[in-house]
């Protein structure tokens, strides 16, 4: 992937010892944490030009902020070089104070715009560059200078340079979360409609594929998307084409379907209602991709950065699952793969990924809450022994009520599940489980209890055999509330015989 | 006896689970009829009932994803495997007011568990080891009718199990069970650094609020509890439990209660040092089985009228 690759060149030539950048990352992810906490986390990305991939750009000596107004003057006075000046004043607009700097001349961005529409492709170049990297400022006053280019910017999106449309697409995506003002424009100016045509005629352009998914992305994660954005994003042809993209393509990497699985995300994340996206297969598609992301992942396959596509595709399938009939679930979901699948990626990242591994037990849940047939997969598979034995061994709470719910879904559904559950070991997991503090887990335990117990006497001896009574005493003695009449209901009403 | 339609779907639709939307499971019910018995029944307090769950994109069960996703697009994803440890794992945190201990397995939690929060005196809310001690404990420290027979006889059981001995102070009991049962005189009940840490800050607490009681600690404190019991005739073995948790702190404290310049003692323990001057702050020979507790409802037993 040549955005990862990037990233490791980066990391290595700053000079910096490991330890540092470790710190930093740190430091960074922490801001990270806070800012998604305020509902505000936005980032913006930058195009670096492919000469510049391989020098130090922080070293760069970066002409101070006298150079670009210096550079705007020259530009001004129609001087002979105006190519090279541009290129200079890109350069010098990587320096966030020179980027403030330059929106406070006066007519600069104007000027800007003027050179975007000049009969000079190289001119038009550089303008555009210029406006990316302003657009990738820090500072929240400088993107809506950029304002007045918008409009060209969207003309220009379908043109047929990629570097151009990459560009102006970047640009657009940083900009858009910046302010309302500027998303209002945006969307006046008809960017969605721009957006879908970019896609629809650039489907096999798969650099611009990323850059419009990058751009739809920031437009999907602002703050009203769901009532501004998504019913027209859902009514254009964007939905079917980010699905077609979805499958990476395994010469030009991942960065294109996890762009389109992000947006996907947003989209169904946002509403409880997904049935237009369930109408043009989304299901289908994103559990067939799960699939076969589970078998890479479960081969050990080292692709860079897989988990980055994994969780936005485990997301869709789960919130999908969500709005989908009972009825209709076996044809959307495909066959038994999708649980195997899922099984072997919490498997996998439960140390590595402790997030995704949650999230793939919440995916399970909802495949299995209404599914007798995936119930019955799980057992026949023989998944259900490494669930249980997660539930000793698992990392978090979380992850263990998500579990644990799995196994209550299938206990639910038939007797002969609790006795093969049973079978399994699970009253014994059950018994450390109904000791912990988590009172949802106790609860839980208690309701999976319930439903063993009473599916056969044979269980309720074996629970007593494994020293439940007392358990459900402590319970009973010191729980509250719900924990407390579930124990003495248990115990008076089902295993009152064995309490002598 | 097996009814149509004995699961009860009551709780699905309402009910918010941690913020997620939860939705009514209407169209599976005729799947969950083949129900199990006695659930239609009054007074059945079980509810469950499988459900799917819906996650909004600002749930905080995707805040980790949503961070690797954003450190990719700010060029900050790394791949190396050290740095994988980064993303927060919640682990088993015990839940008992007081205690912070986290744990990384379900075992290491239920050991915890059992060995500090099992056993819990109702009245005082002090963990003991085990069942036995526990009944030891309430009897001597929370029946009156205890209180009055111990004046006239031998009521201090022996801790050692089988040994039947009683004894009629704590003192008695104390020396029997180093000398006879061999206990040495410094033994500890599993004390940790960081309870000795508590237990510092907590003896301060407890310096300059001499009569209050202090908050309950999380602590085990075991056989000493019983041990120390506070009796008239043995004010300073309350202290042993205090001074316990640091010896240090209790000599420094013995010593300025002796030289008591008002002026030189600037810290705050001294602020109590002359309120508490009657009590002597000697670290004491005589055995202490446990953490030291601290609390001002300790002292407060200390001091018969």
């Amino acid at each position: 992937m040549w955005r990862l690759n990037k990233v490791r060149y980066k990391a290595g030539r700053q000079g910096d010892s490991l330890e540092e950048l470790r710190l930093k990352r740190r430091e960074h992810e922490r801001t990270l944490r806070q800012a998604r906490r305020d509902r505000q986390l936005v980032s913006k990305r930058l195009l670096l030009n492919e000469d510049e991939e391989q020098q130090d750009i922080t070293m760069d000596t970066t002409p101070g902020e006298q150079d670009v107004v210096s550079l705007v003057h020259k530009l001004q006075h129609s001087g002979p070089e105006k190519e090279a000046n541009l290129k200079a004043l890109s350069k010098a607009l990587r320096d966030p104070s020179a980027q403030l700097t330059f929106v406070k001349l006066e007519n600069s961005v104007h000027l800007l715009v003027g050179l975007l529409t000049s009969s000079n492709a190289q001119c038009r170049l550089q303008a555009v560059q210029c406006l990316h990297e302003l657009s990738h400022s820090p500072h929240k006053n400088v993107a809506p200078a950029c304002l007045p280019a918008t409009s060209y910017l969207l003309t220009y999106l379908s043109g047929p340079s990629t570097k151009f449309s990459e560009l102006c697409l970047y640009t657009l995506g940083n900009i858009c979360p910046d302010s309302d003002a500027v998303k209002e424009k945006l969307l006046a100016q008809g960017i969605i409609p721009a957006l879908a045509t970019c896609m629809e005629n650039q489907r096999h352009n798969l650099a611009v594929v990323e850059a419009v998914g990058f751009t739809l992305s920031q437009l999907l994660q602002t703050k009203d998307a769901a009532v501004k954005i998504i019913p027209m994003v859902l009514a254009s042809t964007l939905p079917s084409n980010l699905l077609s993209v979805l499958t990476p393509d395994p010469k030009f990497g991942l960065a294109p379907a996890i762009e389109c699985a992000w947006c996907l995300h947003y989209l169904t994340s946002s509403s409880k209602d997904n049935r237009e996206l369930l109408c043009r297969g989304a299901l289908v598609q994103c559990s067939s991709l799960l699939v076969s992301l589970g078998r890479a992942v479960a081969e050990g396959n080292k692709d860079e950065g897989l988990e980055l596509l994994v969780c936005p595709v485990l997301r869709c399938v789960g919130n999908l699952l969500f709005s989908c009939p009972v009825e209709g679930l076996s044809t959307q979901v495909g066959d038994v793969h999708l649980v195997v699948a899922l099984c072997g990626l919490v498997q996998a990242y439960l140390h590595t990924q402790p997030a995704l591994a949650r999230e793939a037990a919440w995916v399970l849940n909802n495949l299995t809450a209404h599914s007798s047939q995936f119930c019955s997969a799980l057992l026949t598979l023989n998944l259900v022994p490494g669930l249980i034995q997660l539930l000793r061994f698992s990392q978090g709470i979380n992850t263990m009520v998500s579990i644990l719910r799995i196994l209550a879904n299938i206990a639910h559904k038939k007797q002969e599940f609790c006795i093969q559950l049973t079978q399994l070991g699970l009253l014994s997991v059950l018994c450390a489980t109904l000791k912990m503090v988590d009172q949802e887990m106790v609860t839980l335990s208690l309701d999976v209890l319930f439903m063993l117990v009473v599916s056969s006497p044979q269980v309720a001896a074996e629970f007593v055999n494994q020293g439940g009574l007392s358990l459900l005493e402590a319970i009973q003695y010191n729980g509250e509330g719900d924990r407390r009449r579930r124990a003495t209901y248990l115990l008076e009403q089902h295993l009152l015989s064995y309490r002598l | 006896m097996l009814q149509p339609d004995m699961f009860q779907l009551m709780t699905a639709g309402d009910v918010s689970v941690r913020g997620c939307h939860e939705e009514s499971p209407t169209g599976a019910s005729e799947k969950q009829q083949k129900r199990r018995q006695s659930e239609s029944e009054e007074g059945n307090p079980f509810s469950f009932s499988p459900q799917r769950l819906h996650l909004h994109r600002d749930h905080e069960l995707f805040e980790d994803g949503d961070i690797l996703r954003h450190m990719y697009l700010q060029d900050l994803y790394i791949l190396e495997a050290e740095d994988k440890p980064t993303l927060s794992v919640s682990e088993f945190a015990c839940h008992i007011s007081g205690c912070s201990s986290v744990f990384s397995t379900l075992e290491e939690y239920e050991h915890h568990y059992n060995s500090l929060h099992r056993h819990v005196c109702c009245s005082c809310r002090r963990s003991l080891p085990n069942a036995r001690l526990l009944d030891i404990h309430i009897q001597e420290w929370h029946d009156s009718l205890f209180t009055i027979l111990a004046q006239r006889q031998d009521m201090y059981q022996c801790l050692v199990e089988g040994c039947g001995q009683k004894f009629r102070t704590t003192q008695h009991r104390k020396d029997h069970l180093i000398r006879i049962h061999k206990y040495p005189p410094d033994f500890r009940f599993d004390k940790t650094k960081k309870d000795k840490r508590t237990r510092e800050t907590k003896t301060q607490q407890q310096k300059d609020a001499a009569m209050e009681v202090v908050d309950d600690v999380c602590e085990s404190e075991g056989v000493c509890d019983v041990m120390c019991n506070v009796l008239s005739d043995q004010p300073e073995h309350e202290e042993s439990m205090e001074t316990h948790a640091s010896e240090e702190e209790a000599a420094r404290l013995a010593k300025s209660t002796e030289d008591l310049p008002a002026a030189a003692q600037g810290s705050d323990s001294t602020s109590s040092a002359p309120a508490k001057a009657q009590y002597s702050y000697r670290v004491p020979p005589a055995v202490c089985f446990g953490h030291g507790s601290v609390r001002g409802f300790r002292g407060r037993r200390g001091r018969r009228k």
